[in-house]
């Protein structure tokens, strides 16, 4: 009969190597117990490691789009609120030019309410946010529109001083103001002096925005217009109208060219507060993308958060609960081992 | 029969009985070396019925021992693998600390689109120039690290072959003993003994085959079928490298002039140390040297800058990210060493005279080119540059087969790709290590096991010795009470 055979070295080997195992299982058990994620992530990972890095990757580059949202929602804000600034000046300025049809005011009031009116807007226009002027396009560094009225004159006030003596022969104060007729006024407003408030007149007198507006990703994958400029027709049209009303003498001007004067301001006011408004709602649009992206970055960050967790948490229970386990088990070894040392023949000899 | 033969039979007893005990002190002396293998009196009876010992045997299995060789060479050869991977995975393990090149990449990018928001702040530029230039770093210093851990392997497998052929200089000793020993009829156990235990520390380090010939001499073949020992051992040779690059290729290890760690080799070596640094060094380390070359070259690829004018006359160029073959773009496959010249344009790096209004405005590739300016108006707020470096690090590209499987993706993607890939080289090894190591380690308990020495046995046998030796003398001392008997008789 074979019985069977065990040497006394495999004995105590066993054991020490069962011993070796479990404390390096506790050292990683404790790690995972007082980290709370896995202890060694690529190992148990493996192939899902890449995953994890680009999860974590979209993770931190939504909370970044999140952040740079706050900055273009801060700078849309302050987009708005000056342009409704904007159009309750044209629309003030608007309501005395309507009860001036009847010629109750007198013109020098009237040109000192278009040139205020004209102020505001200017600086409506020039409205910065942490130094960045927002209605300047991508040309953020440089003030969009200078001051009108500013000594020396400025190049506005310079070119509609310059188309003036061009087409009446005299200065917009000048005793020969008097005798131009309402018909040339009217051709005057509509022709030389309109084409001062468009196209390259505009950019090269008026305004130093660029017409190219700032452009902001607002999701990964979003790339949207968050800025309106200076160069857009409504701001063209109400500059026009409040300098027609201040700068061209209408205190001096016949009652027939006055009344031409002050009946073109209005139709371009009507019309720029018509297109302000549309120019407004847009700002308003911008303001809710920027909105509906956090929303949905938010929800998506949350799938995400939980994603990782998924893969790099470990159940705290469970860790601990290892760790009571193993050391139940490496002191049941060290009671066994030292019950083994005593359980030799030779003691009884 | 008389009185004498008894006597005879008596004193032959307490003979054999020393012999027996001279071999139980030899077991108990080794109860505790592992490559002790137990050693058995074989006791007979001679034809007037003394006891003798006549030769001494061992316990042996020679399955077990094989199999103990088998999985101690792939043990070791796992182990080796899963140590130079476990130096490589560092370089990615942790995206929390951002030391990866795919979490540097995921910080550049997170960077420009801060830029990208508020172009006119320097500062959010500088945060730029700093993700970049930490970008560039890792991947030079990952590009380090392959090539330490080739260094090492090199140098790990010259020193396994200096132990190889001190071995089996050592194993020629052992095995004339043996040999001539079994010729002579001695005991040779203590001498297999200490074969086997050469035999086990040679197969640690190389995958080896045994065949035992006449005599009780062995021959060794290594596990692709290259003859290490034949009566005499073959020269096993190796030219070390001493400095790696990433275009440096290792030299292979020869045994008897016949290369058995190249790839090509058609008795290549499966297993051992010297198989497990071998595919390190050629294989591993090489294709994560390669993904670490596609990453970079993906990177000055992304931020390569254009002609802006019309027509375009002037070359694309590389931009933020150059290396030392600037102007010219770097060639679309791996090119050797890549990651570890990468760096940031001094062109767009105030600290080294450049601008750092170029992020914005690009001309980093040659700031007196007009050409290269995407912004030539210099608005602040000119964002469309960095809008576009940001889509291109998600934009698809392709990727030289050598460096993977991932051969079209974006180089954000490729980066986590090639995480992926090293932690699942990582896993393997690690996994295939701590199981073979756990095999190796089973097989030779059994061994030891099977073959090894029981104190207790061994005691209880001196018990039965120390009776028979006893009743043996009690035996003498009462035939000499006879024969005294006798003698006062006749007297």
């Amino acid at each position: 009969m074979e019985t069977p055979y065990i040497s006394s070295a495999s004995i105590s080997t066993a054991l020490r190597h069962s011993i070796l195992q479990m404390q390096t299982q506790l050292t990683q058990a404790q790690t995972e117990v007082s980290t709370g994620q896995v202890a060694d992530i690529g190992l148990s990972l493996g192939a899902n490691m890449g995953q994890y890095v680009s999860l974590t990757q979209q993770l931190s580059s939504l909370q970044t789009i999140t952040t740079t949202n706050n900055v273009v929602a801060t700078r849309l804000s302050a987009t708005d609120s000056a342009m409704t600034d904007m159009l309750s000046t044209a629309q003030s300025f608007l309501n005395n030019l309507v009860a001036d049809q009847n010629g109750t005011t007198s013109g020098q009031v009237m040109q000192q309410q278009a040139a205020s009116s004209l102020q505001s807007l200017t600086s409506d226009l020039n409205t910065t946010v942490d130094q960045q002027y927002v209605f300047a396009g991508i040309n953020s560094d440089v003030k969009p529109i200078a001051d009108y009225a500013q000594t020396p004159p400025s190049a506005a006030q310079q070119a509609v001083a310059n188309a003036f003596s061009a087409a009446f022969g005299t200065s917009q104060s000048g005793t020969g103001a008097t005798n131009i007729s309402a018909t040339d006024m009217q051709s005057f407003l509509g022709t030389q002096f309109a084409g001062l408030f468009t196209g390259s007149a505009w950019t090269s007198n008026w305004s130093s925005a660029s017409s190219q507006s700032t452009r902001s990703r607002i999701t990964p994958s979003e790339l949207v217009n968050t800025s309106v400029t200076a160069n857009e027709p409504a701001m063209q049209k109400l500059a026009m109208a409040y300098t027609m009303v201040s700068d061209l003498g209408l205190s001096n001007l016949s009652q027939g060219a006055a009344q031409a004067v002050i009946s073109t301001a209005t139709q371009t006011v009507t019309s720029a507060i018509s297109e302000l408004t549309d120019l407004q709602a847009s700002v308003g649009t911008m303001q809710s993308q920027v909105i509906n992206a956090n929303n949905q970055m938010s929800v998506q960050t949350n799938v995400l958060t939980t994603q990782i967790n998924n893969l790099d948490t470990v159940d705290h229970y469970e860790a601990s609960t290892r760790v009571n386990e193993l050391t139940t088990q490496i002191e049941t070894a060290y009671s066994l081992t030292e019950q083994l040392h005593g359980l030799s023949l030779v003691n009884y000899l | 029969m008389n009185l004498s033969d008894a006597m005879n039979i008596a004193q032959s007893s307490l003979a054999s009985n020393a012999a027996q005990i001279l071999i139980l002190s030899r077991n108990i002396a080794g109860a505790n070396n592992p490559n002790y293998s137990r050693k058995i009196a074989l006791v007979t009876t001679s034809d007037n019925g003394a006891s003798q010992v006549v030769s001494v045997g061992q316990a042996t299995d020679q399955a077990l021992f094989t199999s103990m060789l088998n999985a101690s060479s792939d043990a070791a050869a796992a182990t080796a693998l899963s140590s130079g991977l476990d130096q490589l995975q560092q370089t990615v393990n942790d995206t929390q600390t951002a030391t990866s090149p795919s979490a540097l990449i995921g910080n550049l990018s997170n960077a420009l689109q801060q830029y990208a928001t508020s172009p006119s702040d320097t500062a959010l530029a500088q945060e730029v120039l700093t993700a970049a230039q930490s970008l560039a770093s890792g991947l030079n210093s990952a590009s380090v690290t392959v090539q330490q851990v080739r260094e090492q392997a090199d140098a790990g497998m010259a020193a396994s072959v200096n132990k190889i052929n001190s071995l089996l200089s050592q194993f020629q000793t052992v095995n004339n003993t043996i040999v001539s020993g079994t010729q002579a009829g001695s005991d040779v156990t203590d001498a297999v003994d200490t074969r086997n235990s050469i035999l086990t520390q040679l197969s640690q380090q190389i995958g080896i085959k045994t065949a035992t010939g006449s005599n009780n001499s062995v021959s060794i073949y290594t596990d692709g079928g290259v003859t290490l020992f034949d009566n005499v051992p073959m020269s096993v040779t190796f030219q070390p490298t001493t400095a790696y690059t990433a275009s440096t290729a290792g030299n292979s290890v020869y045994v008897d002039g016949v290369p058995i760690t190249n790839s090509s080799s058609t008795m290549g070596l499966q297993s051992g140390t010297l198989a497990g640094l071998a595919n390190l060094r050629d294989n591993v380390a090489v294709t994560y040297q390669n993904k670490l070359d596609e990453t970079a070259r993906g990177l000055i690829d992304n931020f390569a800058e254009s002609d802006q004018s019309n027509p375009a006359t002037l070359p694309t160029a590389p931009g933020l990210f150059t290396y030392p073959g600037a102007p010219a773009m770097p060639a679309n496959n791996v090119n050797p060493g890549l990651a570890g010249a990468i760096e940031v344009n001094p062109n767009g790096d105030p600290g080294q005279g450049g601008s750092l209004s170029l992020l914005r405005n690009g001309g980093i590739a040659d700031p007196t080119e007009a050409g290269y300016d995407y912004n030539p108006t210099g608005a602040a707020s000119y964002s469309g540059r960095v809008q576009q470096l940001i889509g291109n690090l998600t934009q698809t590209m392709s990727f030289d087969p050598s460096a993977g499987p991932d051969t079209s993706d974006s180089v954000t993607g490729f980066a986590a790709s090639s995480v992926s890939w090293l932690e699942v080289a990582y896993q393997n090894a690690t996994n295939q290590s701590t199981y073979q190591t756990t095999l190796a380690s089973q097989t030779s308990q059994s061994l030891s096991s099977e073959t090894g020495v029981n104190l207790d046995n061994q005691m209880s046998q001196m018990l039965d010795l120390e009776s028979s030796y006893q009743a043996s003398s009690k035996l003498i001392s009462t035939i000499d009470n006879v024969f005294n008997t006798l003698f006062q008789v006749t007297a």
